[in-house]
């Protein structure tokens, strides 16, 4: 799979996550990219969901999303 | 025709093209005929106590069939007597008033050597002075040059010593032999030099000899490290002269110096902060007639452009140069192959195939012949295959349009770093 498709995956789940009212609430970086943890507030049991992000551009994408969750609040 | 003067520090000239110190300035005779031939200033070879010099002194390294790529010497500071070069450089002043002289000095880190030599070259008449804190070679084995140009405490020491005496302003020539140049800058300044200068040149071996094993250039079988100079070090001068430029604590003129061939790379220079330029290796491979083409060419882009006087260009640049942690992380920009200009030599694709990120693609057109294509997706905007195409025009570099908004790292950190204290509270 093309880097390129690896990054279209990646958002595709971050996008998902927060369609369905996650937001991003840590990001652990590693040697293999980053674990970026989301969280369902809306939901009584709190759903939690860790996403690993490995292509470089998907590492951005979550960044602005986390951006733009700080610049919502 | 714009108005070509510039003033540094005080310091008048007609034009921001002065001659740096080095051979092109060494006696009145050269620094007149530069002069006749339109050079504004000169910076004249540093006086100091007379020196011996070894013969054998200069090499150069030709790249690809580019003569004079670099230039490395293994020269010292003036060997005449300081009373000679005083006497010529009245003499010149007195041909030209209008024109910049300034003196290079170079004595030991002691007070009173300053005080004394100071003394004795504005007492002639000068423009101004230039404390040469730069030669990597010979005199820095005694403690002169770039050995005292290393230590900020010594920069600072002695420009304060000469600032005690001098009554023209005091321009600090700083070695780019330093991890960061801001600190030594910054040193001079603390010191209350009036100017800055830079770059002198950088500790260099041109080459060895493969057949006789012996360094180039050699003195009797024996070799030392020299300065290297000329167009290879521009880009090296001009990070320099920009980060002193848009260092806040660092709030005097720049003149610039390293590479400069042209009034294009002068144009760099001013715009990167400096207020004038110096020049050597241009001037030592092409002759003083080169200036002919500086003023011309310098003056038809200011027309150009509409701009009024050179003074009005200077550090235009400055506010563009900034840290990578500031640069926008989803900017993007992407290869496009002209296929009516590309003559499918293929170097772009082995370059981006074997060296970057394999995205061009060598295909066939409906017509049959061979075409090269990016995959814009994958392409990462490196400018790699577009920097190694033989052909302008083949390749473009262009912009696509953001999909995200604008974040550069810093932002990305801080809110990261927001993120993580924000978990702590919650955890707490
Ligand atoms: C042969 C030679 C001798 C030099 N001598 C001096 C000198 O006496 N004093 C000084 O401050 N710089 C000296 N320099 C350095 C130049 O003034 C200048 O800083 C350096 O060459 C970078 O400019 P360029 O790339 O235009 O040559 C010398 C350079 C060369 C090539």
């Amino acid at each position: 799979m093309s880097e390129y498709q690896q990054y279209l995956q990646e958002r595709d789940k971050i996008d998902f996550f927060i369609q369905k009212g996650f937001t991003i609430k840590s990001v652990t970086e590693t040697l293999n990219g980053s674990f970026v943890d989301f969280v369902n507030e809306q939901t009584e049991e709190k759903e939690r969901v860790t996403l690993h992000v490995a292509t470089a551009e998907g590492r951005k994408y979550f960044s602005v999303m986390i951006l733009k969750q700080q610049k919502g609040a | 025709m714009a108005d070509l003067r510039i003033n540094l520090a005080g310091i008048q000239s007609p034009n921001p093209f002065w001659l740096a110190s080095a051979p092109p300035t060494n006696s009145g005779y050269q620094v007149q005929r530069a002069f006749e031939a339109g050079w504004g200033g000169a910076v004249w070879k540093t006086l100091g106590e007379p020196i011996l010099n070894v013969s054998s002194r200069f090499a150069a390294v030709s790249f690809n069939g580019q003569r004079v790529a670099g230039f490395n010497n293994i020269e010292l500071i003036t060997d005449r007597p300081l009373e000679v070069n005083l006497k010529e450089i009245a003499e010149t002043k007195k041909k030209f008033p209008n024109h910049t002289i300034i003196a290079s000095l170079m004595v030991e880190p002691k007070q009173e050597k300053w005080h004394e030599i100071v003394k004795k070259v504005e007492a002639i008449g000068v423009d101004g002075l230039e404390l040469n804190f730069g030669c990597p070679h010979g005199m820095a084995e005694r403690g002169m040059g770039s050995a005292s140009g290393q230590v900020p405490e010594l920069v600072e020491k002695q420009t304060y010593w000469v600032k005690e005496v001098a009554k023209t302003p005091v321009i600090v020539k700083l070695t780019p032999n330093i991890t960061d140049i801001t600190v030594t800058a910054e040193a001079a300044t603390r010191g209350g030099a009036d100017a800055i200068s830079m770059i002198n040149t950088i500790n260099s071996l041109a080459g060895v000899d493969i057949d006789t094993w012996n360094t180039i250039p050699h003195v009797a079988g024996k070799g030392a490290h020299g300065g290297y100079c000329g167009p290879a070090v521009k880009p090296i001068a001009l990070n320099m002269v920009g980060e002193c430029a848009r260092n806040p604590h660092i709030n005097v003129p720049i003149s610039g110096i390293g590479g400069i061939s042209s009034w294009r790379d002068t144009v760099e220079f001013l715009l990167m902060g400096a207020t004038g330029v110096q020049v050597c290796t241009a001037a030592m491979h092409h002759g003083f007639r080169i200036v002919e083409d500086m003023i011309e060419g310098l003056n038809n882009y200011l027309d150009d452009k509409g701009i009024a006087s050179v003074m009005d260009i200077v550090g235009k640049s400055v506010p563009k140069y900034s840290d990578w942690g500031n640069l926008d992380l989803n900017y993007k920009i992407v290869a496009r192959i002209n296929n009516d200009i590309c003559i499918n030599c293929n170097k772009c694709h082995i370059a981006c195939e074997d060296t970057s990120h394999q995205c061009i693609d060598m295909l066939k057109a409906a017509n049959g012949e061979s075409i090269l294509q990016v995959r814009e997706e994958d392409c990462v905007g490196c400018n790699l295959c577009s920097i190694v195409c033989p052909v302008d025009g083949a390749i473009d570099m262009v912009e696509l349009p953001n999909e995200l908004p604008p974040m550069t790292w810093n932002e990305r950190q801080a809110a990261l770093g927001t993120m993580a204290c924000d978990a702590d509270i919650i955890k707490r």
